[in-house]
């Protein structure tokens, strides 16, 4: 039973993902008094770029069609590691946190080589840019889940999940504050929305994500789409899963997991209400003042591993 | 039977020069030195296999032909970095089949075939020597041979000034580790290991902190720790790429291992300090090792600088090693030198086929400087292909090996938090962020090298009729991949043997268990992968080829692709404070202030060890020399009075004293 429970919330994380990024724009779209298009829009523009053709640069490698599928592959692969319904994923005990880091930074890196591979200087600004951000934003990624993990005694996932829905929240260590707030600033960056990066900009001045993917279309670029997609479900889950875990299935009952879903659907939408607020209230930053939005990240987790010594 | 073997290894390796100097006549048996020094090492991979994996001794005393004792000994960790000499030795040989070919003829394919074997068998004496003066003979005979492979290139003026920082810088290096053994004698009967190891247990802390203080020094020379790092990224770039790629992946290692041998066996660790020093410098290595390989565009001075970085990992994990075990916690202590040690071997692996990899391109398009190539994947397909291996497996992505050694490392700084003393617990976790800073900038860096020498436009016309390299390159490169590709994906293959080798070491009474898993959790996750990739690569999908969108301009040239120097700006930026660059900005006018015939941007790193430490230093020596010349006039009487008052000195010394 279990397994299959696994293999189901890793398939409704892939499949709600473009769902989220829908919500998404809805919501900006009514804060700034526009009616907006459906919440199913995402869907349909997958579904029109993977009948198009694919249109590959004359000086691009075999690598340029190459790299969607990798990201796709390990950004579905890592979508595997974090629990949603219940308190286990498939790669559950033997995944830990810096397996889950590490293969989304292949997929970054996959993309970084392809927007390079297109030959003209807007897929090696991104790539620069995307290099940038990933170099620094990695490090107070992995320090605040570690600090979460030195808390839980353990580095899986499913055990730190499994250690903080077992807890009664007021009793929450001060260690999450800290770890909270970093782990919201790198996901901002690592997802790239505004005030990092602008997902709905095609200005040279100001894109990251976009200036890599510029020179990709049709199937190879609905792969793209679709696993940053996912990407954001996946770091959106991994905060809910993380920090707010309190409704999950602890057995494997139908009730049980269909209050899970509906407990899990209800933290994705203020999730998705929150960045749409802050999208919609703050200005993008300068492009030399996001290592300084990532210091004040670092910062914050190194506070919080220096507090678990401190208060234990 | 094994003893056989390795003592056949040993003998094979000392009698190739002389074939190669019978057989340099005769244009038939001009390949018999490289077969047979390629038999040689899989003979010596096989043995050293065998005793890493079963623990078995091997030992051979050669005391009757020498004045020193002299006598060698094959125990685990011996055999591990003798089978890291050998596996790594084989792909190189057959690298080095063309490479000398294409290359060199008459003398220098000589010098090339009897100094390849000699370079090899020295750090195999290294490696496996058990006594003081085998060691140190294997110590110096390293560097001297090495610097002989180096000059095989040409001797200008520069070259030799390069080579002779190298060769001083050794010295100073091998100095403090005869001073660290020499140590060892007030207490030790003789300078063989064993009794070397129980000497060590009867002596004062203050005397173990001097042998430990001296042999960090001695051996971090040699390892090229900040600040001793200075010849790295001038002696590496020099030297023939095959020589470049022993040199970065086995002889930096052969540092590991004395230090592993000082610290460990013999003194069995020290105070905490001791592991916050090799932790700091570690952390310290790292980052500038990484930052300054950014700013790099020729392409063996990168990854000499990687090579700096990521000796940088290797000092975490024994630093965090040592941290451990003086915490009375031999269990993790276990896992940090296990990533330690797995880290030492997976860089000897994807290093030398980077380099290799270095050669191949220099064999292609003539130039190592990355501004000027471009494109390089789809001209030559194995290479680019194992070059990206090379690359992905360097910044740790999991599925290629350099993600298992720093997964481990992860692993035990967390572990850390667990320790009593309240800074160890602070410190060794945060460990895990530095880590995490020098991994995602080396992703940057190498994302930029991969990203302009091999995708996009061709940037010289050199690079765009490059073609692809000889078939026995390709086969040692892929060999090399093979093997970042397997352990990546099957870790436990020398994780099990690691581990009992940690164990021993430390006299742990347990594996680390917690890390076991990730051998298990590998081929799963790269099972899944696979079936994505599957799966999506069924989905339909027209290529059709256009040119590269230009804005509306009618085409692009490479000029307008992004540079490397363009492409590493962001993060110079935010490590100003590191480079310090000091810019100018030359432009020549047709018709002032308008139209400029040219512009020529030049910026410079400021910052340099050479300049703040080095410098002082040497002019002190100088000008301590110049005031001692004084005393040489030249004029014979003085001399006399000289000798006379030497003689008075001792007379009265001997009397009284």
């Amino acid at each position: 039973m279990n397994p299959a429970i696994d293999v189901i919330q890793a398939l409704l994380l892939i499949a709600i993902a473009p769902l989220v990024r829908g919500v998404i724009a809805r919501i900006k779209a009514r804060i700034q008094n526009r009616r907006g298009a459906s919440v199913l829009r995402p869907y349909a523009d997958l579904l029109k770029l993977f009948r198009k053709q694919d249109l590959v640069a004359d000086t691009a490698s075999g690598l340029f069609r190459l790299a969607p599928v990798i990201l796709f592959a390990v950004t579905v692969t890592a979508a595997v590691f974090v629990p949603v319904l219940h308190s286990s994923a498939l790669f559950g005990l033997g995944g830990d946190f810096i397996l889950f880091v590490y293969l989304l930074a292949v997929g970054k890196f996959f993309l970084m080589l392809g927007a390079m591979d297109g030959g003209s200087s807007f897929g090696g600004m991104g790539a620069s840019r995307e290099a940038l951000v990933s170099a620094l934003a990695e490090a107070p990624l992995l320090l605040a889940l570690t600090s979460v993990a030195i808390l839980t005694h353990t580095i899986s996932l499913s055990g730190i999940v499994l250690a903080t829905v077992q807890q009664y929240p007021l009793h929450l260590s001060a260690v999450y504050v800290f770890a909270l707030g970093a782990m919201v600033l790198v996901a901002i960056a690592e997802t790239g929305r505004v005030p990092v990066d602008n997902p709905a900009t095609h200005l040279e001045l100001t894109m990251l994500h976009e200036a890599m993917v510029l020179e990709y279309s049709g199937p190879s670029l609905a792969l793209i789409e679709w696993a940053s997609a996912i990407k954001l479900t996946l770091i959106l889950a991994l905060l809910v899963a993380v920090f707010a875990p309190w409704g999950m299935a602890t057995g494997a009952s139908i009730v049980g997991l269909v209050l899970a879903l509906g407990a899990f659907s209800l933290k994705l939408a203020v999730s998705a209400i929150a960045i749409a607020v802050i999208e919609s209230s703050i200005a993008k930053l300068r492009m030399y003042l996001v290592p300084d939005f990532l210091g004040m990240a670092s910062a914050l987790a190194i506070l919080a591993v220096a507090f678990t010594a401190l208060m234990r | 039977m094994m003893q056989t073997a390795f003592n056949s290894f040993l003998v094979a390796l000392l009698i190739i020069p002389a074939v190669t100097l019978l057989c340099r006549r005769n244009r038939g048996t001009r390949v018999l030195p490289s077969l047979l020094l390629l038999l040689a090492l899989l003979a010596g991979t096989v043995v050293a296999g065998f005793s890493f994996w079963r623990g078995d001794r091997l030992a051979l005393d050669l005391s009757w032909a020498t004045p020193f004792p002299f006598a060698l000994t094959v125990d685990r960790l011996s055999a591990f970095f003798l089978l890291l000499i050998c596996a790594v030795g084989v792909p190189v040989t057959l690298f080095s089949t063309s490479y000398v070919e294409r290359h060199y003829s008459g003398a220098k394919a000589d010098w090339m075939w009897a100094l390849l074997p000699l370079f090899l068998l020295s750090m195999a004496l290294v490696v496996t020597a058990s006594t003081a003066f085998a060691f140190l003979f294997g110590w110096e005979l390293m560097t001297l041979f090495s610097a002989g492979l180096i000059i095989i290139d040409g001797a200008s003026e520069r070259r030799r000034h390069n080579i002779f920082i190298y060769l001083v810088m050794m010295h100073a290096g091998a100095a403090a580790v005869i001073a660290s053994f020499f140590l060892f004698l007030p207490h030790a009967n003789s300078l063989d290991f064993i009794s070397m190891r129980a000497a060590a247990a009867s002596m004062p802390l203050g005397l173990r902190t001097a042998i430990f203080l001296l042999s960090f020094v001695g051996f971090g020379t040699k390892a090229g720790i900040v600040p001793f790092h200075l010849w790295l990224p001038k002696a590496h770039p020099i030297a023939p790429s095959p020589v470049s790629a022993l040199m970065s992946a086995v002889m930096l290692k052969t540092a590991i291992y004395g230090f592993i041998r000082f610290t460990f066996d013999f003194l069995g660790g020290g105070p905490t300090w001791w592991g916050y020093l090799v932790l700091l410098t570690g952390a310290v290595t790292g980052l500038l090792g990484i930052l300054y390989a950014l700013t790099e565009h020729d392409l063996k001075r990168l990854l000499a600088y990687s090579s700096v970085e990521n000796i940088g990992i290797i000092y975490l994990g024994l630093g965090a090693a040592l941290v451990f075990m003086a915490n009375n916690s031999p269990v993790w202590a276990t896992l940090a030198l296990v990533a330690a040690l797995m880290h030492a071997l997976n860089h000897s692996l994807f290093k030398s086929l980077l380099f290799l990899g270095a050669g191949a391109i220099a064999d292609a398009t003539h130039t190592l400087d990355i501004e000027l190539l471009g494109g390089l994947l789809k001209r030559m397909r194995v290479t680019g292909t194992v070059f990206l291996i090379g690359c992905c497996s360097i910044i740790g992505l999991p599925l290629f090996n350099g993600f298992v050694g720093e997964w481990m490392l992860f692993r035990s700084f967390i572990e850390g938090a667990e320790l009593p003393g309240i800074s160890s617990a602070i410190i060794l976790p945060l460990m895990a962020g530095v880590l995490a800073l020098i991994g995602g900038i080396a992703a940057a860096c190498f994302a930029k090298l991969y990203g302009i020498a091999f995708l996009g436009r061709a940037r010289s016309v050199e690079a765009e009729h490059a073609t692809e390299v000889a078939t026995s390159m390709q086969v040692a490169m892929a060999l090399l991949a093979a093997a970042c590709v397997a352990l990546g994906i099957l870790p436990g293959l020398v994780l099990i043997p690691l581990m009992a080798l940690g164990q021993e070491l430390m006299h742990s009474p347990a594996l680390p268990e917690a890390a076991l898993p990730i051998s298990h959790t590998l081929p799963l996750i790269a099972a899944c992968v696979c079936v994505v990739i599957i799966l999506v690569a069924g989905i339909r999908r027209i290529k059709r080829v256009t040119p590269t969108w230009a804005c509306g301009l009618p085409a692009l040239d490479s000029r307008m692709q992004y540079s490397s120097a363009a492409f590493s700006k962001p993060l110079r930026k935010v490590f100003s404070r590191v480079y310090e660059a000091d810019r100018t900005v030359d432009v020549v006018y047709e018709q002032e202030p308008y139209f400029p015939k040219s512009i020529v941007y030049r910026s410079v790193r400021t910052t340099s060890f050479e300049k703040s430490l080095y410098r002082p230093a040497v002019d002190a020596i100088v000008g301590m020399a110049a005031r001692l010349r004084r005393l040489q006039t030249g004029n014979m009487q003085v001399y006399l009075l000289y000798i006379f008052l030497a003689l008075i000195t001792l007379l009265v010394f001997m009397r009284f004293a």
